[in-house]
């Protein structure tokens, strides 16, 4: 018995800073967004990598993007492209690049693969075409998500997830809600609120899409050098359109008044930010 | 006690002249330092990160990988030393005891890792400094704005991997007092750093919630046995995006890797007490 | 009052287990031994008797199977024996990146002499030893005998009352082996208990006190040189005195002849003579 006294103290003594480590892990974990993100299966051959390549993971991350780049020109090796892409973006999750073009392969590009795969367009039933076509999309759509999670939510995901929804899904709710969400993160494309709008538009959620792009405008498009004319411009045709009160209607802006073919209106309705050159495309 | 300090700093001093002396040290630095200064060159090659991410991953990775090599066989390698040249006889016979030996060894070794990981943390920072100045023109041209690394957070991650170092060789150590020859320790201390590296995984597969079972026993050990290196990671967080590390994180993981350090000296000294010279 | 042994030995005993079937080689068997303090004390045997051992079980570079054994009063096992003793193990090996005199500081500062006297403790175990001069140099370019001679004031810098040298003359030429032999004198004239293991018998003769040989790990004979070289089965007669009766014939007999008797002594033999007698008969067989 005293002979395996000393070991029982070790063995208490690695559990008690084993605990210690366990939480010291709960905080740290945090910190690496490429292991705290997500649950960890199917990814354990990742996790490995993760594990033991440091920060070489990156360049490593790089190097097998070219490789499934490569496989992608070819065309040929779908499973093997994907896997490539998507072991990129695991090594590298803050890379927007990444899940950007993997999600837009997948999305874009490998139904059609898929369908080759089986015998092309005139051997392929249309009905098992239009599955793959939504398959795929909704596959790519599922890894853009994982992608705005990893990147913390950046616009240009979002962006392109509403691209995949609209284009791919046909789902113009679905696309409305990622225009929207990227309309209102900070760094959003130019286009994204009036995507947003636009789509809710065609749903016929026409007042929805007004109230928000309004909204949307006072709170930050208006805020821009140029006072986002265009945006304001759609605002003012959805404002004809849903022939809504003058009262109802977004203020004049001092520059509009100085812009010929428009109404003239009382004085009290006008806001003086003087514009900042003309129109502009962000 | 202070006599003791004495003797245990007497033994790193002179284990640090002898391994700051090794053609392997400096091989391996300049190699980790030609892989720092090439990763301006080859950056054509990095897809949607930004510059500074991909020119400090070469230095995380530098740091990281040569860092453990040098701490695996450098431990192994000098401890062997004094057993094989039986300079251990002469200094065993002295009034050393057998804890103040390893402790001197390992705070030799310990400071010529921490010359390494000053020395090329220090050139990262250069390089990241110089990068970072090059793009902040050119982003005010373009009216962008530039991008940033915490020189504060590099100093902390230089802090974090240089403790990180320090566990690898405690670990090294405790396998070498045990070991009978150099081979061994240095492959059952490779495999131990690598399993310490991983370890996280079975960290994570406890936090999901199962059933109990022998399994998830054996499990909860061996997280528990074995140090967690990747916690020490932090390198992206602290030095290009600060502001994702919580506060109350850093304590934490200096705090439990400097307590795994005097477990696996304790452990060690325990091991080579009774060891036949 | 008499102060006790320098070291004490007590039915000591050390098996090593050897091969995956752990078989049992005894190195040390049941060997008890005493040395008296101030004297010079040879350890003799042929290799693999077990006085290496021996001595790395009494600096606890080594655990004893069973047995006791005593520094100076103390347990030998603790660094309080360890810092009133000296050693230099056999073909010594030092850091060559360090000088002479960077060594012996090293060691004195290892051995506990305080900071303000190491210095000046230095000096004088490098004095002793005759090394001053080549103390800058680095310990790479030294020769065999200076080697043996810096290991000798690493191991005296902190004049330890006992001194174990373990082969000091290996590889050394007779010159060098010579000025090993002064200085070994020299601690014993400053009083030092100083224990020798050496297959020089002829150095071990002059300088030694007293001797001990092992063989197989065991004590074969222990005493005073003098003692131990004497043969008292035979005896040298000089025509002087020779008394009781069987020497008086022979005085007659001699003096019958006209010769007389001097004295009657006992013969010596050489120390290498009764090692050869006692240890080596089945060896060269």
């Amino acid at each position: 018995m005293r002979r395996w006294l000393p070991w029982c103290g070790f063995g208490v003594l690695f559990l008690g800073v084993g605990l210690l480590a366990e939480l010291s892990w709960r905080r740290a974990r945090l910190c690496l967004p490429e292991i705290g993100r997500r649950q960890l299966e199917p990814t354990v051959g990742q996790g490995v990598l993760l594990g033991t390549l440091g920060g070489f993971r990156t360049v490593v991350a790089d190097f097998t993007w070219i490789r499934g780049y490569v496989l992608w020109e070819q065309k040929t090796d779908r499973a093997g492209t994907e896997l490539l892409m998507r072991t990129a973006c695991a090594l590298d999750p803050r890379s927007r690049f990444f899940w950007e073009n993997t999600g837009l392969s997948i999305a874009n590009d490998m139904a059609h693969w898929e369908i080759r795969r089986r015998g092309g367009y005139a051997k392929v039933p249309r009905d098992i075409q239009e599955h793959v076509f939504r398959t795929y999309a909704r596959r790519g759509l599922d890894l853009l998500d994982e992608g705005i999670v990893s990147t913390g939510g950046s616009p240009a995901l979002l962006a392109s997830a509403a691209l995949v929804a609209e284009l791919q899904l046909k789902d113009l709710a679905l696309s409305a809600d990622y225009y929207r969400r990227a309309a209102e993160t900070r760094g959003a494309p130019w286009f994204a609120a009036r995507f947003a709008a636009a789509n809710l538009w065609k749903l016929d959620r026409r007042r929805e899409a007004y109230d928000w792009y309004r909204a949307h405008w006072l709170k930050t498009l208006r805020l821009e050098e140029d006072g986002s004319p265009d945006d304001l411009k759609e605002l003012r045709d959805m404002e004809q359109e849903l022939r809504l009160p003058w009262l109802a209607r977004l203020p004049r802006q001092s520059w509009e008044m100085a812009q010929p073919g428009l109404p003239a209106m009382s004085s009290e309705n006008v806001t003086t930010k003087p514009p900042v050159g003309g129109q502009s495309r962000k | 006690m202070k006599a003791a300090l004495s003797r245990c700093l007497w033994i790193a001093r002179i284990t640090f002249l002898e391994a700051i002396r090794q053609r392997f040290f400096a091989f391996l630095f300049v190699l980790g330092a030609v892989l720092v200064l090439s990763s301006s060159a080859i950056r054509v090659f990095d897809f949607g990160h930004s510059e500074l991410k991909f020119i400090a991953d070469f230095g995380f990775g530098g740091l990281f990988l040569f860092g453990s090599m040098l701490g695996v066989v450098m431990t192994a390698q000098l401890f062997f030393a004094e057993l094989d040249n039986r300079t251990a006889l002469t200094l065993l016979a002295k009034p050393l005891g057998r804890g103040e030996f390893l402790v001197g060894k390992f705070l030799g070794t310990w400071a010529v890792l921490g010359v390494f990981v000053i020395a090329l943390a220090g050139l990262l920072g250069v390089m990241l400094g110089w990068r970072a100045a090059e793009l902040a023109a050119i982003a005010a041209e373009r009216r962008l704005s530039p991008p940033e690394f915490d020189a504060a957070g590099l100093g902390l991650f230089a802090l974090l991997q240089w403790l990180r170092l320090g566990v690898v060789v405690a670990m090294v150590l405790t396998v070498a007092a045990a070991a009978r020859t150099f081979l061994f320790a240095v492959v059952v201390g490779a495999l131990a750093v690598l399993a310490g590296q991983l370890q996280w995984l079975s960290q994570d597969l406890l936090l999901k919630p199962a059933e109990a079972g022998l399994g998830r026993v054996a499990l909860w050990l061996l997280t528990h046995l074995l140090p967690n290196l990747q916690q020490f990671n932090l390198g992206d967080a602290l030095v290009l995006a600060p502001h994702q590390v919580q506060d109350g994180t850093l304590p934490w993981v200096f705090a439990s890797g400097l307590a795994y350090i005097v477990a696996f000296l304790a452990l060690a000294s325990f091991l080579f007490r009774r060891r036949e010279i | 009052m008499k102060a006790g042994p320098s070291i004490s030995v007590r039915n000591l005993t050390k098996d090593f287990r050897i091969g995956l079937k752990g078989l049992k080689l005894r190195a040390v068997d049941d060997l008890s031994l005493s040395i008296p303090r101030g004297q010079v004390f040879g350890l003799l045997g042929p290799n693999g008797c077990g006085k290496s051992t021996t001595l790395k079980i009494i600096l606890g570079l080594v655990t004893a199977t069973s047995g006791e054994i005593a520094i100076l009063g103390l347990p030998s096992a603790t660094p309080a024996a360890r810092a009133r003793t000296g050693f230099l193990p056999e073909a010594p090996y030092f850091h060559k990146f360090l000088s002479g005199r960077e060594l012996v500081r090293y060691c004195a500062h290892l051995s506990g002499v305080p900071s303000n006297r190491v210095e000046a403790a230095v000096d004088e175990a490098l004095a002793l030893v005759a090394m001053a001069e080549a103390s800058e140099r680095l310990v790479g370019t030294y020769s065999k005998g200076m080697l043996q001679r810096i290991g000798l004031a690493q191991a005296i810098v902190h004049d330890p009352e006992l001194v174990i040298l373990d082969e000091p003359t290996a590889g050394v030429d007779p010159v060098g082996a010579a000025a090993i032999g002064r200085i070994i004198e020299a601690m014993r004239v400053r009083g030092k208990t100083v224990v020798l293991c050496s297959h020089l018998l002829g150095q071990v003769e002059q300088v030694c006190d007293r001797v001990a040989i092992m063989d197989k790990g065991r004590l074969v004979l222990e005493g005073a040189v003098e003692e131990v070289l004497e043969r008292r089965d035979r005896h040298v007669l000089t025509v002087a005195d020779l008394t009781p009766a069987a020497l008086a014939a022979a005085e007659t007999a001699l003096a019958a002849h006209g010769a007389r008797l001097g004295s009657v002594t006992h013969p010596r033999r050489s120390l290498e003579e009764l090692f050869r007698e006692l240890v080596t008969g089945s060896r060269d067989a």
